[in-house]
């Protein structure tokens, strides 16, 4: 049953990986088709040199031969036999199929190989300001809900309100002035403001946690507020229900019936919440990465653009939106494998 | 008359009245506006909007007649001029009024916020009430058209158009709406699905509606409270990330104001002029807490769900 659920997922899966590199790759050579990066700057350049740059990168293919070849497609024609239906085709490569997602029109290098350079360093962030958010919103949505009416829960809801609010990157740059440039100015011990371990001298533990502690901590701000909202109006339905009021008939104390009994049920669907930033493991920290400068995908993504190396952010963005997806067939497997109304439905 | 009818009327149609103990029946339109007017909060937040969308409309007489500079007038005799007399808010780099760039600023956040919340709606809507009404292919077609946009992190899609297209408000307008448009037509869709096989559509049809007026005149209005509700809800989060893109620096470029691309030109400085960073910031925050504050006061009182 769990592997025909998981078959059926992952076949509904590939039409949308699909869809997405025709999406991406149309909207990028639509507009760039033709643009070669450098030859504004190098008037100098013959036109047989210039002939030769865009066929060294391909561009003088037809536009769906060059999507062919960079899906691999054209290659596994060549392979049955059906090259000769690829007219004007030139140095056909296996591409995606061989995990090329292209390379860099500015220096060269494959995109794939930066991109999981980068990876962990996100990862690192992403999943370090979930853990905060988790960690800091279960207590307060159990304190708003506890005392639900009081100053606390009062204070607690407005916080959350600003939360959701508050622009990541400002709020990243007042951090920084505070414990990076003020702390410092003050002669007192800083925070570091960027990057994620001191070159030369740094990367010890100790280094690194300083490095991640300010942009984790913005990264989960909006965690926390939507959070512990959420846990809040979740704790609130539980405690009103009738085995709550049962285990408290037959004598039970009131932390044991709030921690023990109403809280497990609180949370659980806050565990489907926290599922839904699944997606948000790979882009999600972008902002905050480029304000660290945290050498993340998102920070990487962001200096490739603003450098117009657009095979570079096209390989990026398709394969972090194939990382998303495949990350969102991984949750649904999970749910599936805990919960059976999910594999039946 | 229809809606606003008392209990004698409701009597002549043969409705029992005892059971309507004598609350007059009355439109859903006039007991959500009822209830959203007595929601203190969101009447405060909702005012507090209107007048920031009054403040940006007036900036050219603003910066005319109130604080006498041109929001791209360069000043170097009142370069990072602090807060005072002079600049009430203090000046940039460049010696230019911050809060006259404020004010233009404005017109950038609540026009691409409003342009942008009116093109998903308006987009988005359309598409769900076609899928809905039609199903079968044109459905399937059409939403997994919609997965697609969706799958793709937001972000990046932003940042790759951007780079194509070099925005003005118009089309950062329309960057952010494709991809806003995929919520709204899922939920749009999933109304127009719940009230697509009920009585009332049958037996219009069968006086002869055609498909155009079954959706216009039948399904929106059915369709119109979550479309509100969207966008009431939606203005926060676009005006959060419009600024987000002027701050990377593919949004609205300098030298037009946006309180992102302020924010952005502050980096540089804000070790020694502290308002470039403080001021704008807050403007972020003050327009998205009042619009957030007016969504939440929208769905509580027009969610039919939530009754």
């Amino acid at each position: 049953m769990l592997a025909k659920f998981i078959v059926r997922r992952a076949l509904a899966a590939i039409p949308v990986v699909v869809g997405v590199t025709v999406i991406t790759f149309v909207l990028m050579h639509s507009t760039a088709g033709s643009y070669v990066p450098g030859l504004s700057l190098n008037p100098n350049m013959t036109p047989q040199e210039i002939q030769l740059l865009r066929s060294q990168l391909g561009l003088d293919q037809p536009l769906w031969i060059q999507y062919l070849d960079w899906t691999g497609v054209a290659w596994v024609m060549q392979h049955v036999g059906l090259g000769g239906l690829l007219i004007g085709a030139h140095d056909i490569t296996p591409g995606m199929l061989e995990g090329s997602f292209g390379q860099s029109m500015v220096d060269g290098t494959s995109v794939t190989s930066q991109v999981f350079d980068r990876l962990p360093n996100s990862l690192l962030l992403t999943v370090t300001a979930i853990v905060i958010g988790i960690a800091l919103s279960i207590p307060a949505g159990v304190i708003g809900a506890v005392r639900r009416g009081t100053r606390t829960d009062h204070l607690l809801t407005g916080m959350s309100v600003a939360g959701v609010a508050v622009p990541s990157f400002w709020f990243g740059l007042l951090l920084i002035l505070f414990f990076s440039v003020q702390l410092h100015a003050w002669g007192l011990p800083f925070l570091p403001s960027g990057g994620v371990e001191t070159p030369f001298t740094g990367g010890d533990v100790i280094d690194r946690l300083a490095h991640l502690l300010m942009p984790a901590t913005v990264l989960s701000f909006v965690y926390l507020a939507v959070w512990s909202r959420f846990t809040r109006s979740s704790m609130v339905e539980v405690l009103s229900q009738d085995y709550v009021r049962t285990a408290r008939a037959k004598g039970m104390g009131d932390r044991r019936v709030r921690y023990v009994h109403a809280l497990r049920n609180a949370i659980i669907p806050l565990v489907t919440l926290v599922g839904l930033e699944l997606p948000g493991l790979v882009s999600g920290g972008l902002v905050v990465e480029v304000v660290f400068s945290w050498p993340g995908i998102g920070l990487l993504a962001y200096q490739r653009a603003l450098a117009y190396d657009y095979t570079m952010v096209l390989g990026i963005v398709t394969l972090a939106t194939i990382l998303v997806v495949v990350g969102n067939l991984l949750a649904d497997v999970m749910y599936a494998a805990l919960d059976p109304r999910i594999r039946l439905a | 008359m229809i809606g606003q009818g008392t209990i004698e009327e409701l009597q002549l149609t043969g409705v029992d009245a005892a059971s309507f103990a004598g609350r007059p029946a009355r439109s859903y339109w006039s007991e959500s506006l009822e209830r959203l007017r007595e929601n203190r909060i969101g009447t405060a937040a909702g005012y507090a909007i209107l007048f920031l969308a009054v403040v940006a409309l007036l900036a050219p007489l603003i910066s005319q007649f109130v604080t006498h500079y041109d929001p791209t007038a360069q000043d170097l005799n009142s370069q990072f001029v602090g807060p005072g007399a002079q600049h009430w808010l203090g000046a940039d780099e460049t010696g230019r009024d911050t809060f006259t760039r404020l004010v233009w600023g404005a017109r950038v956040s609540l026009g691409v916020g409003f342009l942008t919340v009116t093109l998903q709606i308006v987009f988005g809507g359309g598409v769900g009430l076609v899928a809905g009404f039609f199903g079968g292919w044109v459905d399937t077609l059409l939403m997994r058209f919609v997965d697609m946009v969706l799958a793709i992190p937001a972000i990046f899609l932003f940042i790759l158009m951007s780079i194509l297209f070099t925005p003005n408000a118009i089309t950062l307008s329309m960057i952010i709406a494709s991809v806003g448009w995929g919520g709204v037509a899922r939920l749009v869709r999933g109304e127009v699905l719940s009230v697509r096989n009920r009585d009332f559509m049958l037996a219009t049809r069968s006086l002869g509606a055609s498909n155009v007026r079954l959706m216009l005149r039948h399904l929106l209005p059915n369709a119109l409270p979550v479309m509100i509700v969207a966008a009431s809800l939606g203005v926060g989060a676009i005006i959060l990330a419009e600024a987000a893109l002027d701050f990377l620096g593919f949004g609205i470029h300098p030298p037009t104001p946006s309180w992102g691309n302020m924010l952005s030109n502050a980096q540089t400085y804000f070790a020694h002029s502290i308002w470039l960073v403080i001021f704008p910031g807050v403007m972020i925050f003050v327009t998205v807490l009042a619009a957030n504050l007016f969504g939440n006061a929208v769905r509580d009182a027009f969610d039919p769900r939530l009754r």
